[in-house]
């Protein structure tokens, strides 16, 4: 736990001191760059709500990749899967009007059921045809992308607008605000304890965690393998889902052309630093909003292009990701030292390949 | 006198964290000689001969080829000099020809790197005829027997005029019947001027065929010594390192009713290749049936089918007079326990938790362990018991809550037991429950097997080792090429016969 706090603080440091180099060389001031960036997305209330806002759909697709490649399951189709619960919601909130309390969990519903509809075929291509989620799902985010737009162009095309889009949804969905704060954070926090607590708490979650790291152990412990692996792909479709719900929601209240574009690809990103940690996910979802967010008054305030933050990002997720792998090797080094001097033998060259390897196998 | 042609001096390597694989080893080959390398299960064997080929460093130490001294960085170095490696795996390319493999990354090619088929193929076939390996090099791999394949191995190394030959146990691959014939072509190819090294631990086959012995024991070289005044005695005792002979401490008890009814069963693959034939088995309660056999005479089949991770063609599973052989995985935990030979993959999750590990099977069967109408892991329950389970089997950990991979294999295996045994289930199913342990650990797994049994359990085991089998079993069958041969009672049989019937499969 301390080791992996570690590893990651130091990679986040890391980076960011990348970062500062890169902004030295083309000439600005990374003090004042990065205080633009932090003042602008985390220095007042109104701000800081806008960060939070933000983070929603970035840590709702992030808990729905972690879970899925924690549990086995290589669902890569977020982006599909928000895209689908995007319309749902829309269509639900274009012919269904109801009071709010009760429209705002209808449109929730409706919006993970899209999401789990959509991850749902890619099960179904894998009980039935053997045909692999990795493909699958990724394929299913071209076919939802294409019909989310067929769908704003045509059936669900508001009249008179310049560009594809939707008309409202009625008002009774829209997430209530109080000044700048959005409740659609409220949702992901109950969300994200709900997630918690099965993927650690209960007999599922043992399951899924112990599925993703050796199946075939799970399998013959009794662990019902094709069972878990549907209410995975169906739960984390449903996070996705989800996400694309709370943007609708909490934004837009429409749907337009380009909705979301990159939320869910930058989800799988997080809970790819995130080590598909649960809690993780959550932490660097809130950060890369933080950059994400402040990168707008960076550009404001100081001379920096908005696209230097997506470099920082793409610098984190290397340094994090390739730190974790080498602070192992590090140990496993150290350990093998150890052994040889405990024996009185010189090490004169350790073997690399296999510590990679983790070949044991004499 | 024969010239020295290899020198392995003082190796030395560990495999990170601290598994000391080679301690210090010195070995020298000698031109023209078969030389065998035996010694147990991860006694250091693979990995010394590994070390010589390029395929992994030592940590320390050197090699000497012709005098000089060498390090080969990859395979392709070694090749280069003219020692060569063939594998347990084989690594060919089964929609090419027989002449198309041997040549691969090799070809001689005319203008424009274009492949000169003639003069390829011809060549082969002339080493083909210069061995007698009767291939024909035309045939497709895919087609041609896995002894056939293992015989294209060699010829690819024959054909990169390889002059020192490693084979890493050559026979686990081939049936009984072929097993001469390699033994020939490998005198033939010894006679032309070949050194080999031939790594076993079947020690029939090293009497019969080496000039000279290494045996190598947890790493260490015990002694190199001349195969003419070796026995197999002799042998087994270098290479476990104690007298061997257990004696028997199993006691005579009541057995009860049967409790595991196996019969008539049937498994093939692919269709037309008969893996099991007609396997008919009971075991009583409080009785010990052990399985011998030559490992890949149908052992694993027999296991999956058992546990249900392969459906049999014909044939019934009954358990407790419950019929079984649909039942699933699930289904069957509830009567049978299952310790696996494969602790790593199938027996245990190394990055998860000791307690998660224990945890594993009992989460399903004893509702102790959630609350919620089975739905919430109850931690308290689970923390008690995974500390019964440390303590009831002297686990040496740190805390329940480390990795699996940071105990022993001792301690793994004990884990593993500790979990199995703890279900509490008529019959237990024990695959290699003591491969790769010290003396130590098995004396204290035998213990709670034999504890099992009192408290009248059935049990089948399985074990490549007879000397475990003759300790513990109240009965042995003998597995031969997917048949079971023999049904003897221990008491009046002996370790000879059943060796044999291992290796001929009966009078039949």
């Amino acid at each position: 736990m301390k080791r992996n706090l570690f590893v990651n603080l130091a990679g986040v440091l890391i980076a960011m001191l990348l970062g500062a180099i890169v902004m030295l060389i083309q000439g600005y001031n990374p003090a004042e760059t990065y205080g633009a960036l932090f003042g602008y997305s985390l220095a007042n209330f109104y701000s800081f709500s806008t960060t939070l806002r933000n983070a929603v759909p970035l840590i709702l697709t992030g808990l729905s990749a972690s879970v899925a490649f924690a549990s086995g399951p290589v669902n890569l189709g977020q982006p599909g899967q928000f895209l689908i619960g995007a319309i749902f919601c829309v269509i639900g909130g274009l012919y269904v009007d109801l009071p709010p309390f009760l429209m705002i969990p209808f449109l929730l519903l409706l919006s993970m059921l899209g999401g789990a509809f959509w991850s749902g075929i890619a099960a179904l291509l894998k009980k039935f045809f053997r045909m692999d989620e990795f493909i699958t799902t990724l394929m299913l985010n071209m076919i939802a992308d294409y019909l989310t737009y067929w769908a704003i162009t045509y059936p669900l095309f508001e009249p008179r607008a310049n560009h594809p889009q939707t008309p409202l949804i009625t008002k009774n969905g829209f997430m209530p605000k109080w000044g700048n704060f959005n409740t659609n954070v409220i949702v992901m926090l109950l969300v994200f304890f709900v997630i918690w607590f099965i993927f650690n708490r209960t007999i599922a979650g043992y399951e899924w965690r112990i599925s993703g790291k050796n199946s075939l152990f799970a399998r013959i412990g009794g662990v019902k393998i094709e069972k878990n692996y549907l209410s995975v792909m169906l739960l984390t479709g449903a996070l996705a889902g989800l996400a694309g719900g709370l943007v609708i929601m909490s934004g837009p209240h429409r749907f337009i052309k380009g909705l979301g574009a990159n939320y869910a690809w930058d989800g799988i990103m997080i809970a790819m630093v995130a080590n598909n940690g649960i809690t993780a996910t959550l932490l660097y979802g809130l950060f890369f909003s933080i950059l994400q967010t402040g990168s707008l008054g960076m550009e404001l305030i100081t001379a920096v292009p908005s696209e230097l933050i997506t470099v920082l990002q793409a610098v984190i997720v290397l340094v994090v990701v390739a730190g974790r792998g080498y602070f192992e090797l590090m140990i496993a080094k150290i350990a093998t030292r150890r052994k040889l001097k405990d024996r009185d033998i010189h090490p004169q060259f350790i073997d690399q390949n296999a510590i990679n390897r983790e070949d044991t196998k004499l | 006198m024969m010239t020295d042609v290899i020198t392995m001096d003082h190796i030395v390597k560990v495999f990170p964290p601290n598994v000391v694989a080679l301690d210090d080893v010195s070995v020298t080959f000698r031109e023209g000689e078969i030389h065998a390398v035996v010694g147990e299960n991860g006694a250091g064997k693979t990995t010394l001969m590994k070390i010589l080929y390029g395929m992994q460093e030592a940590n320390s130490g050197n090699i000497f080829f012709k005098g000089n001294q060498v390090r080969f960085n990859k395979p392709g170095e070694a090749i280069s000099s003219g020692i060569g490696m063939v594998h347990q795996e084989i690594l060919l390319i089964p929609e090419y020809t027989i002449w198309e493999n041997v040549i691969l990354g090799v070809e001689p090619t005319g203008y424009f790197g274009k492949i000169d088929r003639q003069k390829s193929r011809q060549k082969v076939k002339q080493q083909i005829d210069e061995f007698q390996f009767h291939l024909d090099p035309d045939a497709r791999v895919e087609d041609i027997s896995v002894a056939a394949r293992q015989k294209v191995e060699i010829l690819k190394l024959l054909y990169r005029n390889v002059s020192f030959l490693i084979l890493d146990e050559p026979t686990s691959v081939l049936t009984p019947q072929e097993i001469p014939q390699l033994f020939d072509e490998l005198r033939r190819m010894r006679d032309n001027g070949r050194t080999i090294v031939y790594i076993s631990h079947h020690l029939e086959e090293v009497l019969e065929l080496s000039d000279r012995i290494t045996v190598l024991r947890k790493g260490s070289k015990i002694d190199t010594i001349e195969s003419s005044g070796a026995t197999k005695r002799s042998l087994s005792q270098m290479m476990v390192g104690r007298e061997v002979i257990f004696e028997s401490i199993r006691k005579q008890q009541k057995t009860g009713d049967v409790v595991f009814d196996m019969s008539g069963v049937d498994y093939s693959f692919p269709k037309n290749r008969p893996l099991l034939q007609s396997i008919q088995m009971q075991i009583r309660a409080g009785e010990i049936v052990g399985i011998a056999g030559v490992e890949g005479n149908g052992q694993l089949e027999l296991v999956n089918i058992i546990m249900g991770l392969i459906k049999p063609d014909h044939g019934k599973i009954e358990i407790q007079g419950d019929d079984f052989t649909h039942a699933s995985i699930l289904e069957r935990r509830k009567k049978i326990s299952f310790v696996s030979q494969d602790r790593a993959n199938m027996g245990s999750c190394l990055n998860a938790s000791i307690s998660e590990n224990i945890l594993m099977t009992h989460h399903r069967l004893n509702s102790r362990f959630s609350k919620w109408n089975g739905i919430v892991l109850e931690k308290a329950q689970i923390n008690k018991f995974s500390e019964e389970v440390r303590n009831s089997f002297d686990i040496q950990m740190d805390s329940t809550d480390a990795e699996m991979r940071s105990l022993s294999g001792g301690n793994q295996q004990k884990t593993i037991l500790g979990r199995e045994l703890s279900l509490d289930t008529p019959f237990l199913l024990l695959d290699q429950p003591t491969r790769g342990l010290d003396v130590g650990s098995i004396e204290y797994v035998h213990e709670h097997i034999l504890q099992m049994k009192d408290e009248g359990h059935a049990i089948l085991l399985l074990s490549a080792d007879l000397e475990e089998l003759f300790r513990l079993s109240d009965r042995i069958l003998v597995l031969h090429r997917g048949q079971i041969v023999a049904n003897l009672e221990t008491e009046h049989t002996s370790i000879e016969e059943v060796g044999i019937l291992m290796l001929e499969g009966g009078a039949q």
